[in-house]
Parts: C-alpha cells; sequence; structure tokens
C-alpha cells in the first residue's frame, strides 16, 4: 500500500483538483484506491458529491473499527471510495499507522469488507502547524502543487526548510506545476529557474490553467470524466502516468 | 402479478418482513425476483432518491438446469444471457461469467466464479435449456440530491415462452446501506409481495414443468395389498424409464441411458423379487418382456462405461503404450454412433411404442394382473419377511466367505446384497425412513467393496472381448492394441484381487452386533 499526500502551505493552487483527478486515474488503472478529505474545506468531497459523515465527530471513533469502516463511502466510480472526514490530526495519525500495519484490526476489517486499498490519496488542509509531521513520514510521496510565480518560489521553498527542521526526507517532496499559463513569461521564466534549482524532483508533467479544470466545481466529477480529450483531460492522464512510474504504483 | 403466500420465510428463506418498510436479509443475497415487470416501477422517487435508467439493452436468454434439476432443488438458478451466464443463490451474492461458447457440461466452461459455484453438479449430467425468450436489460440508479449515486440496480425483465419474470439485481455501495435497504423496500411493496425465492423463476417461466425424479417415492399403507404395491412400484419406474427416452435420442448425456435401465432393472428386481405377487406364468412373460426392453441398451451402455474410463486407462499405462488405446477408444466412438443409431431407431419405431403402451395399461392397475398366491398378502408383514430373508441369506453366504473362497460365490453375495438393498429401498416408505437409511448405509461399505471387485473383472472380461471382436487388416496396429489392452488387464487384475482381499473385512464390519440387533428390531418377526 502507498500513500501519497497533496500539499500546500497556499489555498486555491489546484491540490484538491490534483487529489481528486490522481483518485479518479488511479482507480481508472485499476489501482484500489481510499482518497481521504483532511480539508475543513471539503472539496476532495464535494467534487465526489459526497457529504461530510457526522459520525466522524464523534471522540469514540476510533477505538471503534467499525465505526471507521461505516464512514468509507463508495464514489460513483468503480475502485474508489472517499472518507468524508472531518478529523482532529491526532486521531488521523492513528489511523494511518494502522493502515500502515497489515495486521490491525482495521486492515483487517477493511480487507474482509473487499476494502484492502493499494492507495491512499490525503488531500490535506494547507496549513504546516496543524498538520502532524507523522502524516508527512507516513506518506510515500508529498505532491505539492507549485503556481509559477515568485511568491510561490518562495512558499515551496519553506516547505523544503520545514522538511529540513524537522527531520523529514525532503526526498518525499514531489513538486509539480500547477495552473500554469504557457502565454505568460513570467511563468516559464520561472519554471525553468526552479527545474535548474531542484533539478529532477519536479515531474515533468503539469497541470495548465484551463477552463476544462475549472468548470470541475459546475460538473463535481472528474476532469476525465467530462474532458478526457481536452487539455486538462490530458494533462491529469500525463501526470498520472508519470506518477505512476516514478512510485511505481501500477 | 403473484400475491404473497402466507409468510416471507415459505418464499424467500433468510427474509424476514418487519414492522413498516424495514426489512433484514440475509447480507449477500443481491437480487430480487418480481413476479411480473409493474409498469410504474420507479415511475417517482424511491425515499426521496431520484430514479435514474438508462436505455435496455435487448438480448435472448435461457434458463438451464440439468435433467434431475439439482440447481432447482438446491435453490439455484442459473441463465445464460446472451454474453454470459448468470447464477442466482437463495442463500449467497449473484455470480456472473462470461461465456464465450455454447459449452452443456458444467466441466467445459472457462473457468471462473459460476463454474466453481456450479461444482457440485454431477459431472455426467448436461445443463438443459428449460426454457428461452428475450431479454430485455437496463441499468439504473437511485440518486440523491447532490447528484450522488446511493444505490445501483439492473432490470432484467424476462420474457420466456411460457411466462415472464422480471429480476433485480441491486447493488450495495459502501456507506449507503440504508439506501439498499429502501430500495429492496421498494421493490417489495412494488411487486405486490412477489419474491427473492429462486424458486419463483421456476414458476414463473416454467409453470408446468415436470420435475423429473429418478427415484420416486412410492406410498402405500402397511394393510395395502402386496400386489398392488408391486404394480404401483412397477408402473411408476416404468413411467421413469420412459422420462429418459428422450434425452437418449437427443444424446444429451450418458446419464439419460443409464437411468433408463437402471429403472428397468429395477422392475425386474420387483418381479424377481416379490415373488407369488403375479402369477407364475405371468411373472415369466413379464421378465421376459422386460429383459427384452434392456437388451438392446446393454451395448450402447458398455460403450458409454469404457468412454468414461479413458482418462484413467491413460492414466494407468505409460505413454509408450498410449497408441493402442487410442485405437481402441477410436473403435469405441465409432460404434457408440452405430449402436445410438439403432437404438434410436428402435425407440422412435412402432413396435416399441406398442410394447410400452401396453405395459403401461397392463400397470396401470392391478385388474388386468393375474395374481399369485401372496398377491392379498398384507404388505408390510410381506416385506418385513423378505427383507428379513434376504437379510439371513446373506448374512448365511458372508459367513462363509474366506479369502480362499472361489470368486462365483463372492459375485453370488454381490447380487444379494443388491437385492437387499433394492427391497429397503421399495418398501422404505413402510418402515422409519430414517431407520431404512441407516440399515442401506451399514450395507454400504459391504457393496461399494463388491462393486468395485465386480467392475474390475468385468472390465477384463470386456477388454479381452474388445480385441477378439477386433477385425483388423493392419497387423502393426492390432499389435498395439494388444500391447495396451494386455497392460490393462493386468492392472485391472491387480485391482481386482486389491478388492478381493478386503471382501472377508468388509463382510465382518457388516455383520457386527449392532447391525444385527438393528436388522433383527426392524424386521424380524414378532413372535407373540
Amino acid at each position: 500500500m502507498k500513500i501519497i499526500a497533496c500539499y500546500s502551505n497556499k489555498g486555491g493552487v489546484g491540490k484538491s483538483a490534483a487529489a481528486v483527478n490522481l483518485a479518479h486515474a488511479a482507480a481508472s488503472a485499476g489501482v484500489n484506491t481510499l482518497l481521504c478529505d483532511l480539508d475543513p474545506q471539503g472539496a476532495s468531497g464535494f467534487y465526489y458529491r459526497v457529504k461530510p459523515s457526522k459520525k466522524l465527530q464523534d471522540d469514540r471513533f476510533f477505538t471503534d473499527v467499525k465505526k471507521f469502516t461505516n464512514a468509507i463511502k463508495a464514489s460513483d466510480y468503480p475502485n474508489l471510495d472517499i472518507l468524508p472526514a472531518n478529523m482532529s490530526y491526532r486521531d488521523f495519525d492513528v489511523f494511518l499507522s494502522r493502515m500502515k500495519n497489515s495486521r490491525s484490526r482495521l486492515k483487517k476489517a477493511l480487507k474482509s469488507v473487499d476494502a484492502d486499498y493499494d492507495l491512499i490519496i490525503l488531500d490535506c488542509p494547507p496549513n504546516l502547524s496543524t498538520l502532524s509531521e507523522n502524516v508527512f513520514r507516513a506518506a510515500d510521496a508529498i505532491l505539492v502543487p507549485v503556481v509559477p510565480t515568485t511568491l510561490s518560489e518562495r512558499t515551496f521553498e519553506q516547505i523544503t526548510e520545514f522538511f529540513r527542521d524537522e527531520g523529514l526526507s525532503d526526498k518525499k517532496l514531489v513538486p509539480f506545476f500547477s495552473m500554469v499559463q504557457r502565454q505568460k513569461t513570467l511563468h516559464g521564466e520561472t519554471m525553468a529557474r526552479m527545474r535548474e534549482t531542484y533539478g529532477k524532483r519536479f515531474l515533468d508533467a503539469f497541470i495548465p490553467f484551463t477552463t476544462d479544470i475549472e468548470r470541475m466545481g459546475a460538473h463535481r466529477a472528474p476532469v476525465a470524466t467530462y474532458a478526457a480529450r481536452k487539455t486538462g483531460g490530458r494533462a491529469y492522464d500525463a501526470f498520472w502516468q508519470e506518477l505512476s512510474s516514478r512510485l511505481k504504483l501500477t | 402479478m403473484l400475491t404473497l403466500a402466507n409468510s416471507y420465510e415459505a418464499l424467500w428463506p433468510g427474509f424476514e418482513a418487519r414492522k413498516g418498510a424495514e426489512l433484514a436479509r440475509h447480507d449477500t443475497v443481491d437480487f430480487m425476483i418480481l413476479a411480473d415487470s409493474p409498469q410504474t416501477l420507479f415511475a417517482e422517487q424511491v425515499a426521496k432518491l431520484q430514479p435514474q435508467l438508462e436505455e435496455d439493452v435487448k438480448t435472448g436468454f435461457a434458463l438451464l438446469d440439468n435433467f434431475d434439476g439439482d440447481l432447482r432443488q438446491s435453490g439455484r438458478a442459473l441463465l445464460w444471457m446472451g454474453d454470459g451466464l448468470l447464477l442466482l443463490d437463495d442463500r449467497a451474492a449473484s455470480l456472473f461469467q462470461a461465456l464465450p461458447g455454447n459449452q452443456r457440461f458444467v466441466a467445459d466452461l472457462p473457468d471462473g466464479p459460476v463454474k466453481n459455484a456450479l461444482a457440485d453438479l454431477p459431472d455426467l449430467r448436461c445443463l438443459l435449456e428449460l426454457t428461452s425468450g428475450s431479454l430485455s436489460r437496463r441499468n439504473g440508479a437511485l440518486v440523491d440530491d447532490e447528484g450522488k449515486t446511493r444505490t445501483r440496480f439492473t432490470l432484467l425483465e424476462l420474457h420466456g415462452t411460457d411466462g415472464n419474470v422480471m429480476l433485480v439485481q441491486t447493488e450495495k455501495l459502501r456507506g449507503y446501506e440504508k439506501a439498499h435497504g429502501q430500495l429492496q423496500a421498494y421493490l417489495l411493496a412494488a411487486a405486490d409481495g412477489g419474491s427473492g425465492a429462486t424458486a419463483h423463476i421456476y414458476h414463473a417461466l416454467v409453470p408446468d414443468h415436470l420435475p423429473y425424479i429418478a427415484k420416486p417415492k412410492t406410498v402405500f399403507a402397511p394393510d395395502e395389498k402386496a400386489v398392488v404395491a408391486a404394480t404401483h412400484v412397477i408402473s411408476a419406474y416404468l413411467a421413469v424409464a420412459q422420462r429418459n427416452e428422450e434425452g437418449i435420442i437427443a444424446d444429451l448425456d450418458t446419464e439419460f441411458l443409464h437411468d433408463y435401465r437402471v429403472a428397468l432393472r429395477k422392475i425386474r428386481s420387483v418381479l424377481s423379487l416379490f415373488r407369488g405377487v403375479y402369477s407364475d406364468s405371468q411373472t415369466v412373460a413379464l421378465k421376459r418382456s422386460f429383459s427384452e426392453l434392456m437388451a438392446p441398451t446393454g451395448r450402447l451402455r458398455d460403450i458409454d462405461v469404457y468412454l468414461m474410463e479413458r482418462d484413467d486407462y491413460y492414466r494407468l499405462l505409460p505413454e509408450s503404450l498410449h497408441g493402442g488405446l487410442e485405437e481402441m477408444f477410436g473403435r469405441f466412438q465409432k460404434s457408440r454412433k452405430s449402436e445410438l443409431r439403432k437404438l434410436t431407431r428402435r425407440f422412435e419405431g412402432q413396435a416399441y411404442a406398442r410394447q410400452m403402451t401396453s405395459l403401461q395399461a397392463l400397470f396401470s392397475d392391478t385388474s388386468r394382473l393375474h395374481m399369485g398366491p401372496a398377491a392379498e398378502r398384507p404388505v408390510h408383514e410381506y416385506a418385513r419377511e423378505l427383507i428379513w430373508k434376504r437379510y439371513r441369506k446373506v448374512c448365511k453366504m458372508g459367513r462363509a466367505i474366506d479369502d480362499n473362497t472361489p470368486d462365483e460365490l463372492v459375485h453370488e453375495l454381490r447380487i444379494n446384497c443388491k437385492k437387499l438393498r433394492y427391497l429397503m429401498e421399495f418398501f422404505a416408505p413402510l418402515f422409519s425412513r430414517k431407520e431404512v437409511k441407516a440399515r442401506i448405509n451399514d450395507l454400504k461399505g459391504l457393496q461399494d467393496n463388491l462393486g468395485l471387485f465386480n467392475d474390475y473383472s468385468v472390465q477384463q472380461v470386456a477388454l479381452q472381448e474388445v480385441l477378439d471382436r477386433a477385425k483388423m487388416s493392419d497387423r502393426g496396429k492390432k499389435l498395439d492394441m494388444a500391447k495396451s489392452v494386455g497392460a490393462l488387464i493386468a492392472i485391472l487384475h491387480q485391482r481386482q484381487l486389491d478388492e478381493r482381499a478386503r471382501v472377508t473385512r468388509s463382510f465382518a464390519e457388516f455383520d457386527s452386533a449392532a447391525v444385527q440387533d438393528s436388522f433383527r428390531n426392524q424386521f424380524q418377526k414378532v413372535t407373540a
């Protein structure tokens, strides 16, 4: 099982869109996927039309495996379940460690309902201080969307610093360019510079700024379901292909 | 539409109706069966959820089962639906498997979940179409106010030649179990009480289907006249034989001929075992008549048995001797064809039809039969006496057998054991069914042992005959076959010796004090 966290310390950079479309792409490729919505704004759940779960606010939640398994909901797509979570990060630490332990009661419970996930995608909130470093430790990769502007360049530096300060391996960081507008010279220059600074760490694939992706809010569905052959759909496909081979997901 | 029977349980084991619309059902069952297609189905919201239906797809369908009706009796229904097989089970989730070909035997199906779930069916029985017709399939979903799918379903409307039925497969989505329950409740209400049990598929699609029962249970009162009982048993088995004719002619599977012969053999054993119920001259005439019916089927059955042994024979011999086997089995296949043709002509001929009709008429009641001295005896007393005598005979013969007794006497013992079992089976309804079953079971170990001993000896003789009969111009081929047959006979001979060596012990096990007591208690005459 692999865990991918989608994280950004800045809002509105295409983080939830990446989580939503990545989850759909993985599931379509036959990877049994669980998408956990950890962002209080609940955007991932919104795109999948899943209502936030009340059960998850129960304090006893994580002491009771059954309650947890009950909170997982099927999406409208095969191989993809959603955890419309709204929980404390301490609880989420417990959840992740149990998911990583193949002998835990939680794993066995999920296996028994045919929900033994190959991939867990976390849509994380845009806040470094409250998100436990354990979540970063547990993750196999932390996807970071970077809008190619000078300000975002600075924000990404902050993340790498945070990782170094906390003694976390920054090799797990997988940045990618998001909301790219190719006609803007600034975007082009920033991308060139950052690729030079960070070497091969950045994904080759990038997500353009396009109406296909903007319309996700209106469709409330992954881009591939309504614009698979348009710019947006093709971009997420390339994004998935590269990521899955880099993380050996398929 | 069917109306709901007195209890849900009767229609649908594991299903309970509770107060209101709340339903509980075995977790894994995922389909419902509506006796007909309600026009208004999904015309409005279901528990505040919006139904969405896709366009329908039309294909053909067939309802399949073997001749013994094993699927129906075990609460299952197998549907071929254009592109695959759907297996419904009263106690488990439905299974689907794609089916590219037109396989008739379970063993020939491609590997898959349906094939696995059918592993309990007898290998020798083919799947038959009970009925067929057109199928309309529609996928649908119940969707909430956010446009999220809460539960999915597939409507299958089956239009058969003799009736229609609608199946709704429902899909429970993780986290949305409530909606699934609401859908089931809605369907149940919409069907005006149709039900989930697969039995309803059969009722709706093949309402007039007459189940085939290879061992009919005849019931008679203890004080019934022996001649009436004998006549009933013969009449029932005559009907069994006739039910098999069609399957033999169509060459569906080898069990049709086998069952046909077993039925006639049982009739013959009634004639010889129920001594004195018919007059001597009539008994002789009837025995002859039934022997004449059986005789033309013997050769074909023998060939069927050889062909069944095929894999075993290939395993027994090294590859260097397979050439001779090939030659031999090629000959069997050829003569099977001509034997079947002969038998078919016979079944379709007028003489055969006349013979069967007159036998049927003769055994329809006792008025045309000539009574023997035992005809009027009360059947219970008569049966008890026959079984007890036969049991004593088996014991006497068995106790006389040791490891050096000639084979003929072992064969005699086998035949008497068989007669004892037939008697107990025929008269089972007169005694405690459970007890009779237990006695038959006591006998089973010994019978299996003797049966194998006999099979191996018969096979040796038959193989020798095959060789003697083969007219071959090609001396090389003849030599190949002789080598293979010789090797087989040697192996079968050893197997026969092994079985023979077990006979004394098998009999001793049967002849235990406990079994003796049981037979005595049940069948010995109570003296005042």
